[in-house]
């Protein structure tokens, strides 16, 4: 080996030494805040954990004692809501992209769009509803606050059903319709069963991003102080609850402000722990 | 059956096998512009094995996938002349293609199976084109898996995930469901270029007892197995069919240069 050769692996050992430290200290300085914000969240969520979190409404100012009961049903209606007009919606379109529209000009179009609605910002979303179903009907409301939801939740569904299904190898295709199966039923019953995990991890996850989206819902369903279930009128949601208590002057609605923080972070880590489960799962019976 | 049927010349063929079941007259196949397969006519024959033979890229898949219309699937791919089931142009557009599949079953180079159990990898079919009772399913279920020398290894294990089953097993399952249907003619694709030699050797025994029942047209990239399996072998050079005739005859005294370069090895 020449004296040059040496000195250009010395050169490559030093440049590479160098890139290695610069990546280690961007990735702990990244989890170093992640660090801190998840351990300020537990111990300030742990300490203001009650027995009554779970089984009164808010309570009205200043704020002492009372839980987060009647929010955490009004999320739980609010996100119900939102899967159930964004799934079957999202699943349908996402078949149809991937399946009927693979090869045509207006399926390329509808991806487009999808994915700009996608990346839209959550408020605008809510300020789309806020315009043609607040105003019109005068008065805030579960229902709007589901539907803003179930804005974010579409794009997301398309987007993993038809990946997923583009995923099933066409020979399972051919396999399925050379039997003399219809298309439909072909993927309905077959390809989709192929691609069930992944959308369900798109389900998931498409969960935990509403499960924490505030700005849709302060101008779609407000904010309720007592125990509500109607669909109809304004409802209490963890988010804004913990927006509005946050930003008060009471020590009270501090701690149930930092208590809900904690639940949602808990309840959305899990889902993405389930959708990582269900992933792997699904890896190994898919050989 | 073994000892006449390849041993039939060429000139003989059209006495021997009375009624042909699939035939091609002047076919032609069109990638987009390109055309790959070119003025092809041919009489596949009832209940005999015939095989497809050719080098890469000479359009044996792509003739076998004319045979049931799969290439339907996909678009700009487009079949010109006449491909006669029966009597029946399965080209014309008013032909059922769920029908002319439920008639010409296909298996392919990989297998497939369903991601659902083996027992319902195969009712599956059934249950989409008759309706039958739940003991009767069991006994359609049981005869395919039988037909397909499956049963054995398989009547334990009906309502497991059929992944789990080793390629071999895979793919007779696969010709299970295709014949569960109760098709006249199969397709088979590269039934066994997948496969370990033990594996191909139980397809290729499979084929030969399939054929009482049941057409077969199979394609194949290796020259013995054609020569072992079928009764009748087509040789296919740049999307043209070269030579049709008994399996002897191609493989002892073919009449094209062309076929005996391939079949000696000079090239392909």
């Amino acid at each position: 080996m020449s004296a040059d050769n040496i000195w250009l692996y010395r050169r490559r050992r030093a440049i590479n030494l160098i890139a290695l430290v610069l990546g280690a200290a961007a990735t702990l300085f990244g989890l170093f805040w992640l660090g801190w914000i998840l351990w300020v969240t537990l111990v300030k969520g742990f300490t203001a954990l009650g027995p009554m979190l779970f089984t009164h409404s808010t309570p009205p100012p200043p704020g002492a004692g009372g839980g987060l009961a009647n929010a955490f049903l009004g999320s739980l209606i609010v996100n119900s809501i939102a899967l159930a007009v964004g799934v079957p919606v999202g699943i349908g379109a996402g078949m149809w992209l991937a399946e009927y529209a693979k090869h045509g000009k207006l399926g390329g179009v509808i991806r487009f769009l999808n994915d700009i609605l996608l990346s839209a910002p959550s408020i605008v979303l809510g300020l789309f509803i806020y315009t043609i179903l607040v105003k019109v009907v005068g008065h805030f409301s579960a229902l709007a606050g589901g539907l803003a939801l179930a804005l974010i939740v579409l794009p997301i569904v398309v987007r993993t059903t038809d990946e997923m299904l583009k995923l099933v190898p066409s020979t399972m295709r051919e396999a399925a319709l050379s039997l003399g199966i219809p298309q439909w039923k072909v993927v309905m019953q077959i390809l989709f069963r192929s691609a069930r995990a992944g959308v369900i991890t798109g389900i998931l996850l498409a969960l935990a991003r509403i499960s924490g989206e505030t700005a849709p819902l302060l101008f779609t369903a407000l904010n309720n102080q007592y125990w509500s279930s109607n669909l109809l009128k304004p409802i209490a949601t963890v988010p804004v609850v913990i927006f509005q208590f946050a930003l008060s002057p009471y020590a009270g609605w501090h701690a149930l402000a930092w208590a809900g923080a904690l639940v949602i972070t808990l309840f959305i880590l899990t889902l993405s722990l389930l959708s990582r489960l269900i992933l792997s799962r699904s890896k190994v019976t898919h050989d | 059956m073994t000892e006449t049927a390849p041993t039939l010349s060429a000139q003989t063929l059209s006495t021997v096998v009375s009624q042909p079941k699939l035939i091609a007259r002047n076919l032609d196949f069109f990638y987009q512009e390109f055309l790959a397969l070119q003025d092809i006519s041919m009489e596949i024959p009832e209940h005999k094995v015939t095989a497809i033979i050719g080098p890469s890229g000479c359009g044996k898949s792509t003739l076998l996938r004319v045979f049931n219309r799969i290439y339907a699937i996909y678009p700009k791919l487009r079949a010109c002349g006449e491909v006669l089931l029966d009597g029946q142009n399965i080209l014309e557009p008013g032909y059922s293609l769920n029908r002319l599949r439920s008639k010409v079953g296909m298996v392919f180079q990989k297998p497939v199976p369903f991601p659902m159990s083996i027992y319902e990898n195969i009712a599956y079919g059934i249950r989409h084109h008759e309706r039958i009772s739940r003991s009767e399913m069991d006994m359609r279920v049981e005869l395919a898996l039988r037909q397909s020398a499956l049963w054995n290894e398989a009547k334990d294990k009906l309502k497991q995930n059929a992944l789990g089953l080793s390629g071999g097993q895979q793919q007779r399952l696969c010709i299970a469901r295709a014949i569960a249907l109760k098709p006249e003619v199969i397709l088979l694709d590269e039934p066994t270029s997948a496969l370990d030699p033990i594996a191909t050797g139980r397809i290729e025994q499979l084929v030969e007892e399939l054929k009482r029942d049941f057409t077969i047209v199979i394609v194949t990239h290796n020259m013995q197995q054609a020569a072992r399996v079928s009764d009748f072998t087509a040789f296919m050079y740049l999307g043209e069919l070269i030579e049709f005739g008994g399996t002897q005859t191609i493989f002892t005294k073919p009449t094209k240069t062309q076929t005996e370069d391939y079949i000696t090895g000079r090239f392909g």
